[in-house]
């Protein structure tokens, strides 16, 4: 356990001084606010059925494909390239310590982002009231739901990032790999959205498979659940079993690495 | 000393075996280490060392054998035995945006030092590797290789290991920067163990108390220099600066030796003489006996005599010669041809 932080410290110190990092983020909140700026400006003449701080939690979750690459392409691939993956190993260090430190400072670093990104409604409601309130930025419940949504999607995400990182060791192909396995992820999600499935009436193999995969297939539909406060434990449980799955992958490619 | 107050050694490995696809890249290796001790490990490319000494560090599992680091078993405790162990890898991978402070800090944490603790063994190391305040405040980036190979090593002693393995240590270094890296082993010397690699069979021969040679996945030599000495090369060699014709030479050395060799004769600039080598099967005797008689010829006009032993270079290309000709690319044993008439027998 003790290595497990020694090494979440070190690789958030390392995304902290890495000039990267920021450009991404800045780029990433700044386009995350311009398009909340005008998407609230319009927001009484859309057909937008979800509360308008959703808005934000998908333009996070959709934007995430272009940000968790350079939160995680570096973590293995950069340590590969530069051989340093067996000086680590040489030290007391296992490699699940090893890949759920390096899985968490991104995905912390990933939580900050998104805390910054809450700012926006925040700083609108402490700014403008009496809008803020009519936009329902005073309803905690949307803001907790909300949150615990980008929590669960931001752990996937992440972990799908870490493996991508830890099957080259070139960082432009790790950031590419991660790029498009969470396009493909969330297209899976847009493409599915509206079919949600009901567990009670699992009477043929395609119910089946929808129930099994969960929020894999229809994440956006439970997005509607979160974002008026309702927690759905299945959603989470999915998106736990999906991160386990693929940092297990990551730290089966790391010991073999080493084989 | 009885055996009941002998010291346990400090690295016990017995019939190692590892295998990399088709390749046999370890046979069998047995070898121990004591406590203090510096054993230089030798051998040609691809003769297995890197190979034994990730196991040994804890890296990669061997397919089969014992091996054992301060009496703790590898194959059973193999994060045990990094605790007793500082590695450093061939060519010294090391993060390059880090401050070469805020790395060690890193990797002091990362081994289980905490506080003043840490503190203490950082100030130590970055004083046995002789990298000094401002060095230790610079990127490892921006540092020069030499520099870089002392932040291994430091890393490497940091936990207080009780042995330290340095797979390369002083490759690409110059002489200046070798000498602190031996420098530095001769200062822990007796209190820490060391198992190195080297190609720079000079520097082994320097620091090392003790050699083991490996090729083909095999140790065809191990032990002291002067027992290396006298297991491989059984013969007097000396050297002769006269003048005079090589022939007449012979002759008056041939009256006390009769197999004496002339191994060389390369001529000494300047002083128009020649250097004349040779090599007796009869000992230091013969050729203090041959000196005496030469110095009674006249015409020679002996201006230098000396009794030359075999460096560890030629020990290293005899111990490897045979092992190598016997082994094809994959380590295999090469089949000998059939002559004609063993065929018939």
């Amino acid at each position: 356990m003790r290595e497990y932080w020694v090494i979440l410290r070190a690789e958030l110190f390392g995304l902290f001084i890495s000039p990267a990092t920021y450009v991404a983020s800045f780029y990433f909140l700044s386009l995350l606010a311009i398009g909340f700026r005008f998407f609230i400006e319009g927001f009484a003449t859309t057909d937008w059925i979800l509360p308008p701080l959703a808005s934000l939690v998908v333009g996070l979750v959709f934007g995430s494909p272009a940000l968790i690459p350079f939160l995680t392409m570096r973590s293995f691939a950069e340590e590969r390239r530069l051989g340093t993956l067996e000086t680590m190993m040489s030290a007391p260090v296992g490699s699940v310590s090893l890949v759920f430190g390096k899985w968490s400072a991104s995905y912390l670093f990933f939580l900050l982002i998104c805390g910054f990104a809450f700012c926006f409604p925040a700083l609108l409601l402490f700014l403008f009231p009496e809008q803020g309130e009519s936009l329902g930025f005073t309803r905690y419940e949307q803001w907790i739901g909300g949150w615990l949504f980008l929590m669960v999607f931001g752990a996937s995400f992440t972990s799908v990032g870490i493996f991508a990182s830890s099957v080259t060791n070139n960082q432009m192909v790790a950031g590419m790999l991660s790029f498009t396995l969470l396009t493909l992820y969330l297209s899976l999600m847009a493409f599915s959205f509206g079919e949600t499935s009901s567990p009670d009436s699992i009477d043929s193999l395609t119910d089946f498979w929808n129930a099994s995969v969960g929020s894999i297939g229809n994440g956006l539909d439970k997005l509607q659940h979160f974002s008026v406060g309702l927690v759905d434990a299945g959603t989470i449980l999915h998106q736990i079993i999906f991160t386990l799955f693929f940092l297990s992958l990551a730290t089966l490619q790391v010991e073999r690495l080493n084989h | 000393m009885s055996s009941e107050s002998k010291p346990l050694p400090i690295v016990e490995v017995l019939n190692l075996r590892k295998k990399y696809g088709a390749i046999q890249a370890l046979k069998g290796i047995s070898f121990s280490i004591g406590k203090g001790e510096i054993v230089g490990f030798l051998g040609p490319n691809g003769a297995g060392k890197s190979t034994t000494l990730r196991i040994l560090s804890g890296l990669i599992p061997a397919d089969s054998g014992e091996a054992k680091v301060c009496g703790v078993d590898l194959a059973e405790e193999e994060g045990e035995v990094r605790r007793h162990i500082g590695y450093l890898a061939e060519n010294n991978p090391l993060p390059e945006d880090l401050r070469v402070i805020e790395y060690l800090n890193f990797r002091a944490r990362l081994k289980g030092l905490e506080g003043s603790r840490k503190r203490e063994r950082i100030k130590i190391v970055l004083d046995i590797c002789d990298l000094e305040r401002k060095v230790s405040e610079r990127k490892i980036g921006n540092l020069s290789k030499g520099f870089r190979q002392r932040v291994g090593i430091a890393d490497s002693l940091l936990a207080e290991p009780r042995l330290v393995i340095l797979d390369e240590p002083t490759i690409g270094l110059d002489p200046r920067q070798s000498a602190v890296t031996r420098k530095m082993m001769e200062r822990l010397r007796g209190e820490v163990s060391f198992l190195l690699s080297s190609h720079i069979l000079s520097e082994v021969e320097a620091c090392c108390d003790r050699m083991i040679i490996l090729s083909h996945g095999q140790i065809v030599a191990e032990g002291t220099l002067r027992q290396l000495q006298e297991e491989f090369i059984n013969k007097t060699i000396f050297e002769i600066v006269a003048d005079g014709n090589r022939m007449e030479l012979q002759r008056a050395i041939r009256a006390i030796d009769e197999n004496c060799e002339l191994i060389q004769d390369d001529p000494v600039e300047v002083t128009g003489k020649r250097r004349f080598t040779f090599s007796t099967d009869q000992g230091e005797e013969v050729a203090e006996k041959i000196l005496r008689r030469l110095l009674g010829i006249e015409q020679f006009k002996i201006t230098e005599f000396q009794i030359t032993r075999p460096d560890l270079e030629t020990i290293f290309l005899r111990a490897t010669k045979k092992n190598w000709e016997d082994q094809d690319h994959l380590g295999r044993k090469k089949k000998r041809p059939v002559l004609v008439g063993e065929a018939s027998r």
